[in-house]
């Protein structure tokens, strides 16, 4: 009997190390980036605390933010987000990925749960989600993750404390995003999540 | 400097031995080896040195990497051979098993290595793919895969593989140079056609044409705290770990894996 064999698949198996014998492409292979040479791969810096507020009762950066009218903060916290509020969310969470998106040149946009569970997903970069969220978690207290993944790609992880838990928002951008950018961001994120 | 980490899903397959005995080979063909007990078990320091107890090392580096490499490394009686052990701080906590956490530590240490003239950095690093041993593999240049030859350590090679896969988007770069069989058993049916069922499942690049036979001259090797060449009666083992070497060093040369840490 092979001893083996009937306990995993062998064409999941040779297709991963076949993977694993394939050179990665760079997610943006594109511009060179003058401050790092050929042998950088990669750093991890944590920005100052992004303390997750109360749901805003007005938008004090509405001035760069599509109007959303803000109805009280949910009673319960819900673990996660059910079948019927998760489509209502995901469509205002369109809203403010397009306010992402040409805001702050955020491309390749995905949103997790505190599982690390796809909520949204652009980014055709599903092996970033584990990353994603571990790296997410090993920060909340600290705050928002941002790591050069190319000359001219970083992935900036945003964790966030929502009415619907804990989510992990990631985007690609050119730079680092500066913490009053990261602060705007998630104050955004949580009011989108906050509205029934 | 070339850094390959010693990986594995599974703990007992054989690692420590093989980083000791493949570090002890490469520094007999005249590279300068640096053989890093990552491991917070320490097995490394416990079988090469009496004292490994007492000495600082790895991660007492990640606790504090003001330390100087001058105080982490030992060198051994072979000239070309200098071990760093896993230190005092070895139960430190390897942060929460979270990846991430030690990156920059580790890169540095790797740097600061390479700046010591060592033509190969070997790391012997703990089971299992999170915390430390992940931020290893996301800084390292290369890594082989010790897979004991018996069905339940094969078993556990897709999860090993689907971590890999992973942990390469954070290190582009990383050379998976192979998977080694350890511990086989020619004699015993399971171990056999374990083997052989390995051979059929990878493809053929990614596995290394010299195996490393259950042998209890690696015990004894351990117990004086020796390379099991040292020993008397160990040349045939000694051999198996030359031969791998050479497919190691002729696999970084096909591969043309480039030093990422290069001092300036």
């Amino acid at each position: 009997m092979d001893p083996v064999n009937p306990w995993l698949d062998p064409a999941a198996v040779r297709h991963l190390a076949e993977q694993l014998l394939r050179p990665v492409a760079p997610a943006h292979p594109s511009t060179a980036d003058p401050g790092f040479d050929d042998s950088f791969i990669g750093f991890i810096s944590a920005e100052v605390a992004t303390p997750a507020p109360e749901p805003p009762v007005s938008a004090p950066f509405s001035a760069t933010l599509p109007t959303l009218s803000v109805p009280p903060p949910p009673q319960a916290i819900q673990p996660t987000i059910s079948a019927p509020s998760r489509t209502k969310f995901l469509q205002r969470f369109y809203t403010f990925r397009d306010w992402l998106a040409k805001n702050h040149q955020a491309t390749d946009i995905f949103l997790l749960d505190r599982e690390g569970k796809v909520i949204f997903d652009e980014s055709d970069h599903g092996r970033f989600h584990f990353m994603a969220k571990n790296l997410a978690c090993s920060t909340r207290a600290v705050g928002n993750v941002h790591i050069k993944i190319g000359p001219s790609a970083i992935l900036e992880l945003i964790p966030c404390e929502t009415s619907y838990g804990y989510i992990v928002l990631g985007a690609m951008v050119a730079d680092a995003l500066p913490a009053a950018q990261i602060d705007t961001i998630t104050k955004f994120l949580i009011q989108t999540a906050s509205l029934t | 400097m070339i850094s390959i980490a010693i990986v594995s899903q599974k703990g007992g397959v054989g690692k420590t031995t093989l980083s000791v005995n493949l570090a002890h080979a490469f520094a007999r063909a005249g590279l300068n080896t640096l053989l890093v007990d990552a491991d917070p078990q320490g097995s490394v320091g416990l079988s090469l040195t009496r004292q490994s107890r007492l000495l600082s090392g790895f991660y007492d580096f990640l606790a504090d990497p003001s330390i100087p490499m001058e105080r982490l490394i030992v060198p051994t009686r072979l000239e070309t051979f200098s071990l760093v052990a896993a230190g005092t701080a070895s139960d430190y906590d390897a942060g929460n098993g979270t990846t991430g956490a030690h990156l920059a530590r580790v890169r540095t240490f790797l740097f600061n290595a390479s700046t010591r003239r060592y033509d190969i950095c070997l790391i012997d690093t703990a089971a299992g793919l999170f915390g430390v041993t992940n931020d290893i593999i996301s800084s390292a240049d290369a890594i082989i895969i010790p897979q004991q030859a018996e069905p339940l350590g094969i078993r556990s090679l897709p999860k090993l593989l689907e971590g890999l896969n992973r942990l390469r988007i954070t290190n582009p770069r990383l050379n998976v140079l192979g998977v080694c069989l350890t511990m086989l058993q020619q004699n015993l049916i399971e171990s056999a056609e374990a083997a052989s069922a390995l051979r059929h499942l990878l493809p053929e690049e990614m596995l290394f044409q010299t195996s490393i036979h259950r042998d209890e001259i690696f015990i004894r090797a351990s117990a004086k705290g020796l390379p099991v060449g040292v020993l008397e009666n160990g040349k045939n083992a000694e051999t198996a770990f030359d031969s791998l070497r050479a497919e190691i060093l002729s696999k970084l040369a096909k591969s043309r894996v480039t030093a990422t840490y290069q001092p300036h």
